[in-house]
């Protein structure tokens, strides 16, 4: 008899106890500890087997713990304001409480800040480094503006410090890099990144398979375990569930699916179950964001030096307003989408500052109208239920006042 | 001292956009905006242009609000609302440096929305200890060079460069004798008229504003520097900016004598000089990286609190004012550590939390009042 394939879901959840169970034995076991940012050059951790830890991962988990406002007014009593950052604030008041709904993560060994995603991290990891007393590696990735003359000199920039990246790994351990590892790494990387756009693009379809709540729960693994096999197996085995389970029998992530939409920005992370049911519940489901796409990388193993600096650099996060709208609107037409919710996300300046910019960019070259709304993504004290069901429901009421869908 | 010439120095800082226009339309000199902080000028001069440092406006906000969520800084609030709304016809283009997110953003909105016809992001290195910064930079200053003939269609000589930077070097280094006369004399000149004349430099065409400086250097005597009276409490500055500027006067009515300052409008503009040797890029670049640290970027180890703990002994100030501009990320993350590092010393820090706009200052006032009687009677 066929031994019985495993549900991604159930992978999922030993591949997380795996990876933090051996993070928290690291120390024990003579192995270090890296803490780094959610886009940044893993594969050079997992080649010098030194163990990545997340913060920003951990801080999801207490988000979604829904463990703020509490670890935010811990911090907020030592003089932070709560106008930063939810991550940051919930991992600084992780540290000050203890408290986790994980029993917590492991201390530093290293700190990486690559600041192509945000500079919110820079900062944070400064606290971090002088709270424990390591050194924060700042991975410096300029704005990778749309001029030749400028991208060839950043790519050169950031490859630099690839290698000074490495040097310091090496007198952290001292021990010698490993370059054909980091080959394999990458290798390991490059499928899961690919396989991990497939998973994403199966929103394409009608209807579609996914929603972007999906996307949420699944996306964690290639953010903390790409550079590993445990990652393409992973992937390979969700898309094939997929496939039977939904897309062989045209099932869609929601009963009667009208409203396709976009989302720009991160998710409100203690609120996204209920935004899932509520749009269900009106035919619309959320189907994909530029953030989900953070991770589509596209690496070339032949050149590991230049593909890691391209992919990091490029990052949406750390592009032109144009461009980042360009991405945008080649996913209206990729993914048929006819809606576009824009969260001003308070937390996250880096997303959010050129979404005022975005949302006209959009609008005008979709003709798809956007609703904009302002909140936190992790800070309870920050959401106006009413408020947002409310405009939630005038804008679906538009869309079919408009005849869409 | 030349009063004449003070006033004069005094009426640029105070508004320096009619004189400028004036000046502008008789000398048919370009002006190139630059943001707050670090762009070479001296390469903007060199090309035959008048940089020109943007430090915002305290005139209200009406469309910039409409571009830049709310909880934006107010330095990035308030540059864009010139130029949208106050000044928009003022600068013929802009080199806006970048050094985090909102600068970022602000490049992009600008671009965008303010007419211009010469516009280009200067990409500074967000950390500044390691070997790849000041390749990086170098690479960075050349492709402003290049940028920049381009838009002229001049060349920028090595000769012109060097001109340029010996006209910038005797600046800073005027001002930083009229600094030295203001640490050591006990009412040489007042905080607000000193800090208006760094302003001033920033915006005042460099030739003209060395020929004011050396006027009122040469005019000084030794009854200007004579001590009359107590010398009020030595303090040091900290922070990016100093607005609204009413908050100056307020130090001076309280008795605070600033003696230090790290200031991006104090300080760090003035301080390091460029090395008038080898190549002058080189030199530009060099210049970078003699500065102090500046909040966003990232240095070796604690060197905001270990620079501001040098400046306090150095020049024997008894406490430390930190401006903290309304939602200046950076800044947030530093404070709590920094207000207990200077406790832990003994040094007292008052933080001033300051935005654009603000007109009403009376709690302001009471409460830098109430820490200079508090520091009058250690």
């Amino acid at each position: 008899m066929a031994e019985k394939r495993p549900k991604a879901k159930d992978v999922m959840k030993q591949l997380t106890k795996d990876y933090y169970g051996g993070a928290l034995r690291a120390h024990e076991e003579n192995k270090f500890i890296a803490y780094t940012t959610a886009v940044s050059p893993v594969e050079l951790f997992y080649a010098h087997d030194i163990i990545p830890i997340y913060p920003e991962n951990h801080s999801v988990m207490c988000l979604t713990g829904r463990m703020m406002p509490r670890l935010s007014l811990e911090i907020e009593k030592r003089g932070y304001t709560s106008h930063l950052c939810a991550y940051a604030r919930s991992d600084l008041g992780y540290r000050e409480l203890g408290e986790s709904p994980i029993g917590g993560i492991p201390d530093p060994d290293f700190l990486l800040a690559c600041n192509a995603q945000c500079f919110t991290l820079t900062k944070w990891f400064q606290v971090l480094s002088r709270r424990y007393g390591v050194p924060v590696f700042v991975f410096d990735t300029p704005q990778y503006i749309r001029k030749d003359d400028a991208r060839k000199n950043i790519i050169k920039y950031v490859e630099q410090q690839l290698s000074e990246m490495i040097k310091a790994l090496e007198e952290l351990t001292g021990r010698k890099f490993d370059y054909d590892r980091l080959r394999e790494v990458l290798g390991y990387s490059a499928e899961a990144s690919r396989l991990y756009k497939e998973f994403l693009d199966l929103a394409s379809i009608k209807p579609s398979p996914i929603s972007i709540f999906d996307v949420l729960i699944h996306m964690a693994i290639t953010v903390y375990l790409r550079g590993t096999k445990e990652a393409v197996d992973y992937y390979r085995l969700l898309i094939e569930e997929i496939k039977a389970e939904r897309v062989s029998k045209g099932i869609g992530a929601i009963p009667n699916e009208r409203f396709r939409l976009y989302w720009e920005n991160l998710p409100i992370w203690f609120k996204f179950k209920d935004h899932s049911e509520f749009l269900a519940a009106h035919n619309a489901v959320i189907l994909t964001s530029l953030y989900a796409h953070a991770w589509s990388y596209d690496f070339d193993v032949s050149d590991p030096m230049r593909t890691l600096a391209e992919n990091y650099t490029s990052v949406f996060s750390n592009i032109e307003l144009e461009e980042r709208a360009e991405r945008a609107i080649a996913l209206f037409r990729q993914y048929s989408l006819n809606g576009n919710i824009m969260f001003l996300n308070r937390s996250c300046k880096a997303v959010t500052f050129g979404v005022l910019e975005l949302k006209d960019m959009i609008t005008e070259e979709t003709g798809v109208p956007a609703l904009v709304f302002e909140s936190d993504m992790g800070d309870p004290r920050f959401y106006s239920e009413v408020q947002i069901r409310t405009r939630l429901e005038a804008y679906l009421e538009t869309l079919d006042r408009l005849g869409v869908g | 001292m030349n009063r004449g010439v003070l006033d004069e120095l005094l009426s640029i800082a105070r508004g320096p956009y009619p004189l400028l226009r004036a000046w502008k339309k008789e000398a048919q000199r370009k002006i190139i905006g630059s943001t707050l902080t670090d762009v070479p000028e001296e390469l903007i001069h060199a090309a035959g242009m008048v940089p020109f440092t943007i430090v915002g406006t305290n005139k209200p906000i009406i469309k910039a609000s409409t571009h830049l969520p709310d909880n934006a800084c107010s330095q990035a609030r308030s540059d864009l609302e010139l130029v949208l709304t106050y000044e928009r016809d003022f600068f013929d283009g802009y080199v806006l440096p970048q050094v985090d997110d909102t600068s970022q953003h602000l490049c992009d909105i600008w671009r965008r929305n303010v007419p211009w016809d010469y516009f280009e992001s200067f990409l500074l290195p967000r950390q500044v200890d390691r070997p790849s910064a000041r390749k990086w930079l170098l690479d960075e200053t050349l492709r402003l060079k290049g940028s920049l003939e381009s838009f002229t269609g001049n060349e920028i000589s090595e000769a012109g460069l060097w001109e340029s930077i010996g006209l910038y070097n005797q600046n800073r280094q005027h001002l930083k004798r009229l600094y030295e006369m203001k640490r050591t004399s006990h009412h040489f000149m007042g905080n607000r008229e000193f800090f208006d004349i760094i302003k001033s430099s920033m915006w005042w065409p460099k030739e003209e504003h060395n020929r004011l400086l050396e006027r009122l250097i040469s005019g000084i005597d030794k009854t200007d520097l004579k001590d009359k009276g107590d010398e009020g409490i030595r303090v040091v500055l900290s922070g990016i900016v100093w607005e609204p500027p009413e908050i100056m006067d307020i130090l001076d009515e309280s008795g605070l004598k600033v003696v230090g300052d790290d200031l991006c409008v104090g300080w760090r503009y003035i301080g390091a000089d460029v090395e008038m040797d080898g190549d002058p890029l080189r030199a530009i670049v060099d210049r970078h990286f003699k500065k102090g640290p500046f909040t966003p970027i990232n240095d070796k180890g604690d060197r905001i609190f270990e620079n501001l703990l040098d400046l306090v002994r150095q020049n024997r100030a008894k406490a430390v004012i930190y401006f903290h501009i309304k939602f200046n990320e950076s800044q947030d993350y530093d404070l709590p550590d920094l207000v207990g590092n200077m406790e832990r010393e003994g040094i007292p820090i008052f933080v001033v939390e300051t935005e654009y706009q603000t007109t009403h200052l009376a709690g302001v006032r009471t409460r830098i009042q109430a820490f200079g009687e508090l520091l009058a009677e250690e």
